[in-house]
């Protein structure tokens, strides 16, 4: 498999994560920019491109919700979990918690099966 | 800080952008005020202003391709609603061309309800596919006038119950149910006017409303509008509650109605009735009402067929 492909997969597979991720951020109000950073240092690098349509995405499905905050000297929209996003996170975290344990379950066994079938 | 680069740049995202002039304006600011901050935080550590906007729009990537991720995407027909409107634009083709048929044999225009459908002037070969592409067009339009007005109503009305809160989407079941609710009161109430044929009568100066309805529709009445409610009631209770047994029991007897009364009106072959119009029609009232109960026949049996296919699904998953 080329690395362009494989680039592909882990993107696809982050814009999935990004999402709950940025759910999960967004208890607390932030705008798009310190998102991407907090992001960044909790090891999720995620592109300006992919997370501001993101957010509107999620502020259209009417999980986010927006305000502009005029009073600095740039104008910044700051995101926040609508009562919508609130209801919705604890259902989102327990899908989550499950496909990441199958999915654990699954590779863990995906090596031990390996690991058989080396010693055989 | 106004840069020409950073100008040109959310000039050209924005190009790619579409979508409303507000949305794109609120976008393109979000961005700008990114880059801003991201360039004022590189010429703080003593980059210049060039070099720093320079890599922030090369870090912030093509502006074509991040103009079109914020695109909303809204098809007029999503994609789960393909299928259904394949199936409708057909079956409205299928009527409204038997109807242009019935009315070149008439050799008079018939209306229907706001509708007049013509007759073809010169029944030859060209002209009649000619015809029928433009009736094809015409219920293609109308069907996708139908089903973009059924997804922008959806999203206005937007019933926000429990379970959609939760993230879930049952409006749509909601959506049916109101339907279904619109269809009774035609059905019932409404027949005598929409269901009818308004033809010239003798000289072709006043119309004559002829019922279309025949013995096939009024035997079946009060079976319809059980099969009906019980549809009604399925949709909403799995607004409600969702796919529980109970809801998917009254989902099967509501189907089951449903095919008994469609295999009903095939059998009788008795929907529509163009006795009363003989006068005006002649022997031709008996053809055109031929056709036309053919059409609706057809119509009955591939909609109690479609219904019974569900139905079996339906039966599989209660109790497999």
């Amino acid at each position: 498999m080329s690395t362009s492909s494989l680039e592909k997969i882990g993107a696809e597979l982050r814009r999935g994560i990004v999402q709950i991720a940025a759910l999960a951020l967004l208890r607390e109000p932030m705008h798009g920019y310190q998102l991407v950073k907090v992001l960044a240092e909790a090891g999720l690098e995620t592109e300006e491109g992919t997370l501001y349509p993101l957010l509107r995405r999620l502020e259209t499905q009417g999980l986010l919700r927006s305000e502009w905050d005029t009073a600095g000297a740039r104008p910044r929209k700051y995101y926040t979990l609508s009562d919508e996003g609130r209801a919705a996170l604890p259902l989102l975290e327990s899908s989550w918690r499950q496909i990441n344990t199958a999915v654990g379950t699954i590779l863990a066994s995906g090596v031990t099966a390996g690991v058989e079938e080396a010693k055989a | 800080m106004t840069n020409r680069g950073v100008q040109d740049w959310l000039e050209e995202a924005g190009g790619a952008m579409g979508g409303d002039a507000t949305g794109r304006r609120d976008a393109l600011l979000e961005l700008e005020s990114a880059i801003y901050e991201k360039v004022e935080e590189r010429t703080a550590t003593g980059e210049s202003e060039e070099q720093a906007v320079e890599i922030v729009l090369r870090d912030m990537g093509d502006p074509v391709s991040i103009g079109h991720a914020f695109v909303p995407q809204s098809p007029i027909i999503a994609p789960e609603r393909t299928r259904s409107f394949y199936l409708y634009t057909c079956a409205l083709f299928a009527v409204h061309f038997v109807l242009v048929i019935s009315a070149t044999m008439a050799g008079q225009p018939l209306t229907l309800g706001p509708l007049q459908i013509r007759p073809i002037a010169d029944s030859t070969p060209w002209n009649l596919f000619a015809r029928a592409a433009e009736v094809l067009v015409f219920d293609a339009g109308v069907m996708l006038v139908a089903f973009m007005f059924r997804s922008r109503l959806g999203r206005l009305v937007r019933l926000r119950v429990a379970e959609e809160r939760a993230g879930t989407n049952k409006r749509r079941h909601f959506e049916t149910a109101a339907f279904l609710a619109l269809v009774l009161v035609v059905a019932n109430f409404l027949r005598d006017n929409l269901l009818a044929l308004y033809l010239l009568d003798g000289d072709g100066e006043g119309t004559l409303q002829v019922p279309l309805l025949g013995s096939g529709f009024t035997n079946n009445l009060i079976l319809f509008n059980v099969w009906m409610l019980l549809a009604m009631a399925r949709e909403v209770w799995f607004g409600f509650k969702g796919e529980t047994r109970g809801a998917m029991l009254l989902d099967v007897v509501a189907r089951s109605v449903g095919i008994f009364c469609l295999l009903r009106i095939v059998a009788t072959r008795k929907l529509v009735d163009l006795t009363a119009a003989k006068h005006v029609l002649g022997t031709d009232a008996d053809t055109v009402g031929s056709l036309l109960n053919s059409a609706f026949s057809l119509i009955a049996l591939v909609t109690a067929a479609l219904i019974a296919i569900a139905l079996v699904k339906r039966l599989f998953r209660l109790f497999a």
